[in-house]
């Protein structure tokens, strides 16, 4: 088991290096002529107004917790997925155990959707 | 690999399942059909639970263990389950009066309650820690959002806040028990673990730690001293319902899972913990009583009250003797029947949000302008403070009797003591029922007929578990769990 | 392998094929950014960059040094740290990611058995998943840590957007492992390395045609693809998460992209098109040219979709940012959740 990881190792590895060095080595060679406006926050050429760090839309949280809940549900799926085939020659017990667990995702996506959670507008 | 289905026993999950079924109707069909009226909702939510009613019946007796031990349909989580049931019915029925009529979205409120109630059911019926602690998720989870459901409000929020931090630093503890537990023994259901114990001892670093933390877990849900700093705040906040719905319900679940733990893990003669469960029972009756004497709101006066009651339900786990179990069941019926009642009162006399009128002055003089009202809170108070015809005081007496069987007597004439105190600020209240003019104009709407049926209910349980007492025990001395 | 752990030779083999892959995806790179230019190019009805080398073959090297002697542009009010770190995070996972595709059948060279495959993991399908939604973090930091407003506004909708277009990638992707009953993507491709009905190869696009019409969509929003390119989208935004950044750091994002390109097109040939399977051929027969012959099948089929996924971008307007979020919630999952239901009731009548 720990074995079948050692190539990943190895890619990591390489890859850390590859990324690290593409990084470094513009700082290396670039040339540096820095100025204030140079550095300023880019506002199509404008004078940057206001900060960054505003407020945004309360959307983003609520997809955010969405995704959490729906990405768990997906993740539960896997097991199952992967017992499915086996487990079908022992009857549809497996079937029926997937079908109650889609009707109660249902259930609370329908709840989420009729909520207005999904609107974006 | 070998795989094969586990034995099911589904019917020993149906309460749960047809109560989840309603729960998910009473939440979702507002979606589709508009304008639906809360009583519709109550009574859908009501149907649910008189349909797991009779399935818990059906039950009774069967000892069924269901997904490979998982759930444990015996006869003690049963009688726990009907007694959460009793308490959320009359909590519905608290919910539809006027002064609750400012919650954010009621089927959220009665879709909620069922879900918590799912939970505390699956509290009491297994011995497996995990689903235990599952339980315990869902019906936390549920109360953190009943205690915030006056969304407008800002101590509802904070309620909701409070609960919620403190409850999941709570759960933290739990958990991090349950995994020493699992560490030292290799098993998370307690049945293993009480075989692991018996052999072993009830020793080692892991086993004592594991156990400390999940009775600490344990004691924040139950707000045992000293960790019942968020139960003044969060039962003022709450709304009335929840807030007596929280205090009968949680406490009981949480003495379930301690009772199933100390039975199986470690029978108290012989372990040495005994002086801990004692020093908080101890504490927690004090506390509780000593600091109600000082409350003005009634709200709060009751908080600080459950906790005490909460310490009086600990002696009779540190009986640790078939007796103390029937004791607790018994006297957390009449707890639940006479705190409900008491916070359905409350409800009655409450206004409106702005105007709950939870003063101790505002009771003044209204035992006779609303002497239904007035009879049922004196009822309760007698109750509360264990005076004899009331139901209270029989529960009280089993308690303590069992717990001098046990060979506790100092803390069963401390435990007294406590109750000569607390009358003094029961009576209280009746006092200002009954010998005291109105100080000002309290305008109280009509009550709803489903809040007066509540009151009628709780009224005539706790009479009647006061004068007929025994066929009551007679019911509960089955519900005990076997000896090991 | 005869003993266990890892005898010297293979790590050299490990090593080989892992600089091979990168290698190649590296080159893919190249290719893909003179390609996708010359392409436009040719449906736009006009010339590409051509005047670097022969047909233009040269322009990537010379973008290549161009980036790398670039002046670096750390904006002043930026988080410097998190502000490098970002595009790492876009191009490393992007490099990881290939690991456990098989580009080719097995390979037997003087009594070894060689996977082409850098590692055969029990959990590809999780692993790649796993490495799919680290590469949200780095836009989500990049355009965070710039603090400047396009950036952050591209940032946040590329966060929203993959989330929600992991979720019915995922879901899409049961379908698969329902019916091969593992998350091994070499049994994945060995699986439909047969004939359906005798004619047709039993390549799971024929048993799962939502589901993979779900993967592939899925697949251009988690890379920020027309027509879902709304977090780098030039007239509203600039150039979304990128906007600050420069030189050889706004290139890594870039190559990052596209190595996000070859993997989900590898992936789809994986998943719904036979892997290296060659139909009608029984490859393990033919030896080193079966090998050969994989490869190439590999090749060709993974090339077909990076090129449908460049056909694409000059054809296709941009969504509305709502539309995009309601294509997301409201279609794609049901009919993920759909196709699950499906392929279980067939199944299980079958």
């Amino acid at each position: 088991m720990v074995g079948e990881l050692v190539p990943i190792l190895v890619l990591l590895a390489v890859a850390v290096v590859i990324v690290a060095g593409i990084i470094g080595l513009t700082h290396l060679f670039g040339p540096k002529h820095p100025d204030p406006v140079k550095l300023s926050p880019y506002e199509s050429g404008m004078e940057p107004v206001g900060e960054a760090r505003t407020r945004f839309s309360i959307r983003f949280y609520i997809i955010a917790m969405l995704f959490v809940l729906f990405d768990i549900e997906v993740v539960f799926f896997y097991p199952w997925a992967v017992v499915f085939k086996k487990l079908l020659s022992m009857g549809s017990f497996i079937l029926i155990e997937m079908l109650v667990f889609v009707g109660l995702l249902l259930v609370g996506y329908l709840y989420a959707w009729k909520k207005g959670a999904l609107e974006w507008d | 690999m070998d795989l094969s289905l586990p034995v099911i026993h589904i019917q020993s999950i149906y309460p749960q399942m047809i109560l989840v079924l309603f729960a998910i109707i009473v939440v979702i069909l507002p979606l589709f059909v508009h304008n639906l009226k809360r009583e519709l909702l109550a009574l859908i939510s009501v149907v649910g639970l008189v349909l797991a009613y009779f399935s818990l019946i059906n039950l009774w007796g069967q000892n069924l263990t269901g997904f490979n031990g998982m759930i444990v349909g015996d006869n003690f989580s049963i009688a726990f389950s009907i007694i959460f049931l009793v308490g959320a019915f009359l909590a519905v029925l608290l919910s539809l009066n006027t002064v609750e009529n400012e919650y954010l979205n009621y089927s959220d409120f009665y879709s909620m309650l069922l879900f918590a109630l799912v939970g505390l059911l699956m509290m009491v019926s297994s011995t497996n820690l995990l689903v235990i602690f599952i339980g315990l998720e869902i019906l936390s989870i549920s109360l953190y959002v009943l205690a915030g459901i006056r969304k407008m409000r800002v101590d509802s929020i904070e309620a909701s806040l409070k609960y919620f931090l403190l409850g999941a630093f709570a759960t933290g503890f739990l958990l991090y028990g349950i995994a020493l537990l699992y560490g030292a023994s290799g098993s998370i259901d307690l049945v293993e673990i009480g075989k692991y114990i018996q052999a072993n001892g009830f020793s080692g670093t892991f086993i004592l730690a594991g156990a400390a933390m999940l009775l600490i877990g344990l004691s924040f849900k139950a707000a045992f001293v000293p960790f019942h700093m968020w139960t003044p705040d969060v039962y003022q906040g709450a709304p009335t319902p929840v807030t007596a719905f929280m205090s009968a319900g949680v406490k009981g679940a949480a003495l379930a899972v301690l009772l199933r733990f100390v039975w199986t893990i470690a029978p108290l003669s012989k372990a040495d913990w005994t002086i801990a469960i004692w020093i908080i029972a101890f504490l927690t009756m004090t506390v509780g009583n000593v600091v109600a004497i000082a409350q003005s709101n009634v709200k709060r006066m009751l908080a600080y009250s459950s906790i005490a009651h909460a310490g009086y339900l600990l002696v009779g786990v540190l009986a640790g003797s078939q007796l103390g179990q029937a004791s607790i069941m018994y006297y957390l019926l009449v707890y639940t029947m006479m705190n409900l009642g008491a916070f359905g009162v409350i409800s009655y006399l409450g206004n409106s949000n702005k105007q709950e009128n939870l003063n101790l002055r505002d009771y003044r003089g209204l035992g006779f302008k609303h002497p239904f009202a007035g009879l049922a809170m004196a009822i309760f108070m007698f109750s509360l403070a264990g005076v004899p015809p009331t139901g209270g005081f029989v529960g009280k007496f089993y308690l303590f009797n069992s717990a001098i069987q046990a060979g506790y007597l100092w803390l069963v004439i401390f435990g007294v003591m406590n109750s000569v105190i607390s009358a003094y600020y029961y009576l209280r209240v009746v006092v200002n029922l009954y010998m005291h003019e109105p100080e000002k104009e309290v305008a109280v709407p009509k009550a709803s007929l489903g809040l007066s049926f509540a009151l009628l209910i709780a009224m005539v349980a706790v009479l009647q578990m006061g004068i007929m007492s025994s066929s009551y025990f007679e019911f509960f001395r089955q519900a005990v769990i076997a000896m090991p | 392998m005869e003993q266990a752990g890892y005898a010297f030779v293979d790590i050299l083999i490990v090593l080989a094929k892992v600089i091979v892959v990168i290698g190649i995806n590296l080159l893919m790179v190249m290719i893909l950014t003179l390609g996708e230019r010359r392409i436009a190019g040719f449906i736009q009805d006009r010339y590409g960059p051509n005047r670097v080398g022969p047909q233009g073959m040269l322009q990537p090297v010379a973008d290549g040094v161009k980036f790398f002697f670039k002046e670096e542009v750390i904006p002043s009010k930026a988080e410097k740290v998190i502000y490098v770190l970002a595009p790492a995070l876009v191009l490393g996972p992007a490099l990881l990611t290939f690991a456990v595709i098989p580009f080719g059948g097995p390979l037997s060279v003087v009594g070894k058995e060689i996977q082409l495959q850098i590692a055969e993991l029990n959990v590809g399908i999780l692993y790649i998943f796993a490495l799919l939604s680290l590469s949200v973090y780095g836009l989500v930091l990049g355009g965070w840590a710039s603090n400047s407003k396009y950036p952050l506004m591209g940032g946040l909708r590329s966060a929203a957007q993959m989330v929600s277009y992991e979720i019915s990638m995922g879901l899409a992707v049961i379908g698969i492992i329902m019916i091969t009953g593992s998350l091994r993507l070499s049994d994945v491709v060995m699986h439909q390395n047969e004939l359906l009905f005798g004619f047709l190869p039993h390549w799971n696009i024929f048993l799962q045609p939502l589901g993979f019409i779900i993967f592939i969509v899925a697949a251009y929003a988690e890379t920020n693809r027309v027509p879902f390119d709304l977090p780098e989208a030039e007239p509203e935004l600039v150039g979304g998460y990128h906007t600050e950044y420069s030189s050889m750091k706004f290139a890594s994002f870039m190559m990052g992209e596209y190595i996000a390109l070859i993997t989900s097109s590898a992936l789809m040939t994986t998943l719904y098109f036979g892997g290296w399977d060659f139909p009608y051929v029984d490859e393990s027969s033919l030896g080193i040219w079966g090998v050969l012959l994989s490869i190439i099948a590999f090749a060709v089929k993974t090339g077909f979709f990076l090129f449908l996924y460049l056909w694409v971008r000059w054809t296709l307007p941009r969504f509305r940012y709502d539309q995009l979020m309601g294509l997301g919630w409201k279609v794609m999952i049901p009919l993920a959740l759909f196709n699950i239901i499906i392929t279980g009731v067939v199944m299980s009548l079958l």
